[in-house]
Protein backbone atom coordinates (compact mmCIF):
# COMPACT_ATOMS: atom_id res chain seq x y z
CA UNK A 1 0.00 0.00 0.00
CA UNK A 2 0.95 3.75 -1.00
CA UNK A 3 0.73 5.45 2.65
CA UNK A 4 1.87 8.24 0.90
CA UNK A 5 -0.07 11.30 0.11
CA UNK A 6 0.05 14.66 -1.65
CA UNK A 7 -0.99 17.87 0.36
CA UNK A 8 -3.32 18.30 -2.65
CA UNK A 9 -5.24 21.14 -4.21
CA UNK A 10 -6.93 22.40 -0.64
CA UNK A 11 -3.85 22.98 0.62
CA UNK A 12 -2.40 25.73 -1.81
CA UNK A 13 -1.51 28.62 0.20
CA UNK A 14 0.16 27.20 2.78
CA UNK A 15 3.79 27.73 3.18
CA UNK A 16 4.42 24.57 4.54
CA UNK A 17 2.44 21.59 2.59
CA UNK A 18 0.89 19.38 5.84
CA UNK A 19 2.81 15.82 5.10
CA UNK A 20 6.68 17.73 4.17
CA UNK A 21 5.79 18.00 8.50
CA UNK A 22 5.04 14.37 8.83
CA UNK A 23 6.85 12.70 6.34
CA UNK A 24 4.72 11.94 4.01
CA UNK A 25 2.85 9.64 6.43
CA UNK A 26 -1.08 10.17 6.50
CA UNK A 27 -2.33 9.13 9.65
CA UNK A 28 -3.22 5.72 8.17
CA UNK A 29 -0.63 3.94 10.48
CA UNK A 30 -1.25 5.46 13.79
CA UNK A 31 -3.64 4.84 16.21
CA UNK A 32 -6.93 6.83 16.49
CA UNK A 33 -6.85 9.75 19.07
CA UNK A 34 -9.97 11.53 19.84
CA UNK A 35 -10.55 14.87 18.45
CA UNK A 36 -10.85 15.88 22.21
CA UNK A 37 -8.19 13.90 23.40
CA UNK A 38 -5.78 16.45 25.59
CA UNK A 39 -2.13 16.45 25.07
CA UNK A 40 -0.10 17.05 27.81
CA UNK A 41 3.75 17.80 27.44
CA UNK A 42 5.78 16.17 29.73
CA UNK A 43 9.01 17.82 31.88
CA UNK A 44 10.97 15.53 29.12
CA UNK A 45 9.22 16.84 26.69
CA UNK A 46 9.92 20.32 27.45
CA UNK A 47 13.06 19.90 28.16
CA UNK A 48 14.09 18.51 24.86
CA UNK A 49 11.58 20.40 23.15
CA UNK A 50 14.82 22.02 20.78
CA UNK A 51 15.75 18.31 19.92
CA UNK A 52 12.25 18.04 17.86
CA UNK A 53 11.18 19.65 14.40
CA UNK A 54 9.24 23.54 14.48
CA UNK A 55 5.71 21.89 14.30
CA UNK A 56 6.50 19.12 17.32
CA UNK A 57 8.49 21.73 19.10
CA UNK A 58 5.30 24.20 18.97
CA UNK A 59 3.32 21.33 20.16
CA UNK A 60 4.97 20.50 23.02
CA UNK A 61 4.75 24.60 23.98
CA UNK A 62 1.33 24.31 23.74
CA UNK A 63 0.36 21.20 25.58
CA UNK A 64 2.34 22.79 28.21
CA UNK A 65 -0.97 23.82 29.25
CA UNK A 66 -3.56 20.72 29.00
CA UNK A 67 -4.68 21.00 24.81
CA UNK A 68 -7.37 19.26 23.20
CA UNK A 69 -5.94 17.39 19.33
CA UNK A 70 -8.81 19.85 18.18
CA UNK A 71 -7.72 22.85 19.53
CA UNK A 72 -3.78 21.99 18.29
CA UNK A 73 -4.92 21.79 14.92
CA UNK A 74 -6.56 25.24 14.60
CA UNK A 75 -4.02 26.93 16.67
CA UNK A 76 -1.46 25.61 14.68
CA UNK A 77 -3.39 25.83 11.44
CA UNK A 78 -2.36 22.10 10.22
CA UNK A 79 -5.37 19.66 9.68
CA UNK A 80 -6.42 17.77 12.66
CA UNK A 81 -4.21 14.47 10.74
CA UNK A 82 -1.10 15.71 10.99
CA UNK A 83 -1.66 16.83 14.71
CA UNK A 84 -2.35 12.86 15.10
CA UNK A 85 0.66 11.53 13.53
CA UNK A 86 2.97 14.03 15.13
CA UNK A 87 1.32 13.82 18.48
CA UNK A 88 0.97 10.09 18.64
CA UNK A 89 5.06 10.10 17.68
CA UNK A 90 5.77 12.22 20.51
CA UNK A 91 3.70 10.48 23.15
CA UNK A 92 5.43 7.89 21.73
CA UNK A 93 9.16 9.29 22.78
CA UNK A 94 7.69 10.22 26.10
CA UNK A 95 7.64 13.86 25.35
CA UNK A 96 3.63 14.26 25.71
CA UNK A 97 0.95 12.18 27.30
CA UNK A 98 -2.49 12.23 25.90
CA UNK A 99 -6.04 11.85 27.87
CA UNK A 100 -8.50 10.13 25.82
CA UNK A 101 -12.24 11.15 26.75
CA UNK A 102 -13.13 8.53 29.19
CA UNK A 103 -16.24 7.79 27.08
CA UNK A 104 -14.14 6.44 24.20
CA UNK A 105 -12.50 4.47 26.62
CA UNK A 106 -14.99 2.55 29.75
CA UNK A 107 -11.58 0.84 31.33
CA UNK A 108 -10.57 4.30 32.37
CA UNK A 109 -12.86 5.27 34.13
CA UNK A 110 -11.21 3.76 37.32
CA UNK A 111 -14.14 3.09 39.32
CA UNK A 112 -16.41 5.82 38.90
CA UNK A 113 -18.89 4.72 36.17
CA UNK A 114 -20.05 6.52 32.73
CA UNK A 115 -23.17 7.43 34.97
CA UNK A 116 -21.32 9.30 37.53
CA UNK A 117 -19.42 10.93 34.78
CA UNK A 118 -22.68 12.39 33.58
CA UNK A 119 -23.48 13.18 37.03
CA UNK A 120 -20.60 15.32 37.19
CA UNK A 121 -20.66 16.67 33.76
CA UNK A 122 -24.18 17.86 34.41
CA UNK A 123 -23.30 19.45 37.90
CA UNK A 124 -20.43 21.57 36.19
CA UNK A 125 -22.57 23.09 33.44
CA UNK A 126 -25.15 24.07 35.99
CA UNK A 127 -23.32 25.85 38.36
CA UNK A 128 -21.22 28.00 35.64
CA UNK B 1 13.47 24.84 36.25
CA UNK B 2 11.20 22.73 35.48
CA UNK B 3 7.54 24.19 33.85
CA UNK B 4 4.58 23.43 34.90
CA UNK B 5 3.88 20.81 32.62
CA UNK B 6 3.92 17.28 34.39
CA UNK B 7 0.89 15.64 34.98
CA UNK B 8 -2.28 15.34 33.09
CA UNK B 9 -5.14 15.96 35.28
CA UNK B 10 -7.88 17.09 33.12
CA UNK B 11 -10.75 14.39 31.60
CA UNK B 12 -12.29 15.71 28.39
CA UNK B 13 -15.47 15.29 27.32
CA UNK B 14 -17.70 16.60 24.16
CA UNK B 15 -21.52 17.34 23.06
CA UNK B 16 -22.27 17.74 18.86
CA UNK B 17 -24.33 20.74 18.00
CA UNK B 18 -25.89 19.65 14.79
CA UNK B 19 -28.38 21.30 12.04
CA UNK B 20 -28.44 22.00 8.92
CA UNK B 21 -26.47 24.56 7.40
CA UNK B 22 -26.62 28.49 8.68
CA UNK B 23 -29.24 27.10 11.55
CA UNK B 24 -27.19 29.05 14.03
CA UNK B 25 -24.79 26.18 15.67
CA UNK B 26 -21.61 28.33 15.74
CA UNK B 27 -23.99 31.17 17.39
CA UNK B 28 -25.01 28.54 19.70
CA UNK B 29 -21.50 27.33 20.16
CA UNK B 30 -19.88 31.30 21.05
CA UNK B 31 -22.27 31.97 23.16
CA UNK B 32 -21.40 29.60 26.12
CA UNK B 33 -17.58 28.68 25.47
CA UNK B 34 -14.97 29.93 27.26
CA UNK B 35 -12.53 30.99 23.65
CA UNK B 36 -14.22 32.48 20.43
CA UNK B 37 -15.06 29.44 18.68
CA UNK B 38 -12.34 28.08 16.50
CA UNK B 39 -12.36 26.32 13.00
CA UNK B 40 -10.08 23.32 12.28
CA UNK B 41 -9.99 21.68 9.05
CA UNK B 42 -9.55 17.85 8.97
CA UNK B 43 -8.40 16.55 5.02
CA UNK B 44 -10.76 13.29 4.09
CA UNK B 45 -9.76 11.06 0.67
CA UNK B 46 -12.38 10.24 -1.43
CA UNK B 47 -11.76 6.81 -0.50
CA UNK B 48 -12.42 7.41 2.68
CA UNK B 49 -16.08 8.91 2.80
CA UNK B 50 -18.49 7.01 4.88
CA UNK B 51 -15.34 5.17 6.50
CA UNK B 52 -14.72 6.02 10.44
CA UNK B 53 -11.40 6.67 9.77
CA UNK B 54 -10.13 10.37 8.98
CA UNK B 55 -7.25 9.17 6.31
CA UNK B 56 -7.80 6.07 4.22
CA UNK B 57 -4.33 5.84 2.15
CA UNK B 58 -5.54 4.66 -1.21
CA UNK B 59 -6.90 8.10 -1.94
CA UNK B 60 -5.93 10.19 -5.22
CA UNK B 61 -7.99 13.24 -4.41
CA UNK B 62 -8.36 14.74 -0.90
CA UNK B 63 -11.29 17.34 0.17
CA UNK B 64 -10.92 19.74 3.35
CA UNK B 65 -13.61 19.59 6.11
CA UNK B 66 -13.73 22.20 8.80
CA UNK B 67 -15.87 22.22 11.77
CA UNK B 68 -15.97 25.01 14.37
CA UNK B 69 -15.68 24.25 18.09
CA UNK B 70 -15.67 26.05 21.91
CA UNK B 71 -14.50 24.61 25.14
CA UNK B 72 -15.88 25.09 28.64
CA UNK B 73 -13.95 24.44 31.59
CA UNK B 74 -15.72 22.46 34.07
CA UNK B 75 -15.58 21.89 37.75
CA UNK B 76 -14.09 18.75 38.71
CA UNK B 77 -11.84 18.68 36.13
CA UNK B 78 -13.51 18.72 33.36
CA UNK B 79 -13.46 20.27 29.76
CA UNK B 80 -16.60 20.25 27.31
CA UNK B 81 -15.50 21.25 24.21
CA UNK B 82 -18.70 21.62 21.36
CA UNK B 83 -18.51 20.41 18.16
CA UNK B 84 -20.75 21.97 15.44
CA UNK B 85 -20.86 19.77 12.79
CA UNK B 86 -19.96 20.73 8.65
CA UNK B 87 -23.16 21.88 7.76
CA UNK B 88 -22.97 20.86 4.13
CA UNK B 89 -24.73 17.23 3.54
CA UNK B 90 -21.82 16.33 1.44
CA UNK B 91 -19.82 16.39 4.89
CA UNK B 92 -21.81 14.01 6.89
CA UNK B 93 -19.27 11.39 6.64
CA UNK B 94 -17.26 13.58 9.10
CA UNK B 95 -20.43 13.45 11.56
CA UNK B 96 -19.29 9.84 12.64
CA UNK B 97 -16.17 11.23 13.90
CA UNK B 98 -17.50 13.67 15.75
CA UNK B 99 -20.57 11.62 17.09
CA UNK B 100 -17.72 8.82 18.40
CA UNK B 101 -17.73 8.92 22.80
CA UNK B 102 -20.00 12.12 22.21
CA UNK B 103 -22.33 12.98 25.68
CA UNK B 104 -25.04 13.66 23.26
CA UNK B 105 -26.39 16.05 20.15
CA UNK B 106 -28.30 19.50 19.96
CA UNK B 107 -30.19 19.26 17.12
CA UNK B 108 -30.70 22.89 16.22
CA UNK B 109 -33.65 23.50 14.51
CA UNK B 110 -34.28 27.00 12.13
CA UNK B 111 -38.54 26.19 11.86
CA UNK B 112 -38.27 28.43 8.26
CA UNK B 113 -35.95 25.25 7.57
CA UNK B 114 -37.14 21.87 9.26
CA UNK B 115 -36.26 19.44 5.96
CA UNK B 116 -32.64 20.93 6.71
CA UNK B 117 -32.20 19.21 10.10
CA UNK B 118 -33.44 15.98 8.93
CA UNK B 119 -30.65 14.33 8.06
CA UNK B 120 -29.27 14.84 11.52
CA UNK B 121 -32.26 13.33 13.46
CA UNK B 122 -32.00 10.61 11.20
CA UNK B 123 -28.15 10.11 11.84
CA UNK B 124 -28.34 10.31 15.97
CA UNK B 125 -31.91 8.07 16.02
CA UNK B 126 -29.91 5.26 14.14
CA UNK B 127 -26.54 6.06 15.92
CA UNK B 128 -28.71 5.72 19.10
CA UNK B 129 -26.96 8.74 20.41
CA UNK B 130 -28.88 10.93 22.96
CA UNK B 131 -30.08 13.55 21.58
CA UNK B 132 -32.25 16.42 22.09
CA UNK B 133 -34.32 19.07 19.34
CA UNK B 134 -33.40 22.92 20.42
CA UNK B 135 -35.89 25.20 17.90
CA UNK B 136 -33.90 28.07 17.66
CA UNK B 137 -36.19 31.69 18.29
CA UNK B 138 -33.43 33.57 16.43
CA UNK B 139 -35.63 35.66 14.57
CA UNK B 140 -37.96 36.14 17.74
CA UNK B 141 -40.70 33.96 16.44
CA UNK B 142 -42.70 30.95 17.79
CA UNK B 143 -44.69 30.02 14.87
CA UNK B 144 -44.91 26.60 15.66
CA UNK B 145 -45.72 24.81 18.36
CA UNK B 146 -43.05 22.27 20.36
CA UNK B 147 -45.78 19.72 19.23
CA UNK B 148 -46.12 20.70 15.60
CA UNK B 149 -42.29 20.62 15.11
CA UNK B 150 -42.34 17.29 16.80
CA UNK B 151 -45.22 15.85 14.30
CA UNK B 152 -42.91 17.50 11.26
CA UNK B 153 -39.94 16.25 12.10
CA UNK B 154 -41.32 12.85 12.97
CA UNK B 155 -39.12 12.50 16.28
CA UNK B 156 -40.39 9.69 19.22
CA UNK B 157 -41.82 10.81 22.37
CA UNK B 158 -38.90 10.49 24.32
CA UNK B 159 -36.82 13.24 22.34
CA UNK B 160 -36.85 16.20 24.54
CA UNK B 161 -37.71 19.34 22.48
CA UNK B 162 -36.86 22.74 23.73
CA UNK B 163 -36.85 26.37 22.55
CA UNK B 164 -34.07 28.76 22.54
CA UNK B 165 -32.12 31.52 21.35
CA UNK B 166 -28.53 30.40 20.45
CA UNK B 167 -27.08 33.98 21.25
CA UNK B 168 -28.39 34.00 24.56
CA UNK B 169 -25.84 32.16 27.44
CA UNK B 170 -28.35 31.28 29.58
CA UNK B 171 -30.77 29.55 27.08
CA UNK B 172 -27.85 27.67 25.49
CA UNK B 173 -26.76 26.98 29.36
CA UNK B 174 -30.10 25.04 29.63
CA UNK B 175 -30.45 23.52 26.67
CA UNK B 176 -26.94 21.57 27.59
CA UNK B 177 -28.60 20.83 31.11
CA UNK B 178 -31.59 18.89 29.70
CA UNK B 179 -29.37 17.34 27.44
CA UNK B 180 -26.99 15.74 29.98
CA UNK B 181 -30.11 15.19 32.41
CA UNK B 182 -31.81 13.08 29.34
CA UNK B 183 -28.70 11.06 28.72
CA UNK B 184 -27.80 10.39 31.87
CA UNK B 185 -31.52 8.89 32.21
CA UNK B 186 -30.84 7.10 29.43
CA UNK B 187 -27.17 6.06 30.66
CA UNK B 188 -29.41 5.04 34.14
CA UNK B 189 -32.11 3.04 32.09
CA UNK B 190 -29.49 0.85 30.33
CA UNK B 191 -27.95 0.18 33.96
CA UNK B 192 -30.93 -1.03 35.74
CA UNK B 193 -32.25 -2.93 32.73
CA UNK B 194 -32.74 -6.50 32.86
Amino acid sequence: MDDRISAGPNSEGRLIRPYTMTGGRTGADQPYIALEALVCATPTGVRNKHQFRWEAARIIDLSRKETAIVEIAARLDVPIGVVRVVVADLAHRGAVQISEPPSDVPASLEGYTYTTLLQKVLDGIKSL
Amino acid sequence: MESRASRPRLTPVKIVVAGGFGVGKTTFVGAISEIEPLRSEAIMTQASVGVDELFANTGKTTTTVAMDFGRISLKNNLVLYLFGTPGQDRFHFMWNELAKGAIGAVVLVDTRRLDSCFAAVDFFEKRETPFLVAVNTFHGERQHSVAEVREALAVSPGVPMVYCDARRRLDVQAVLVQLVEHALARALEEVTAP
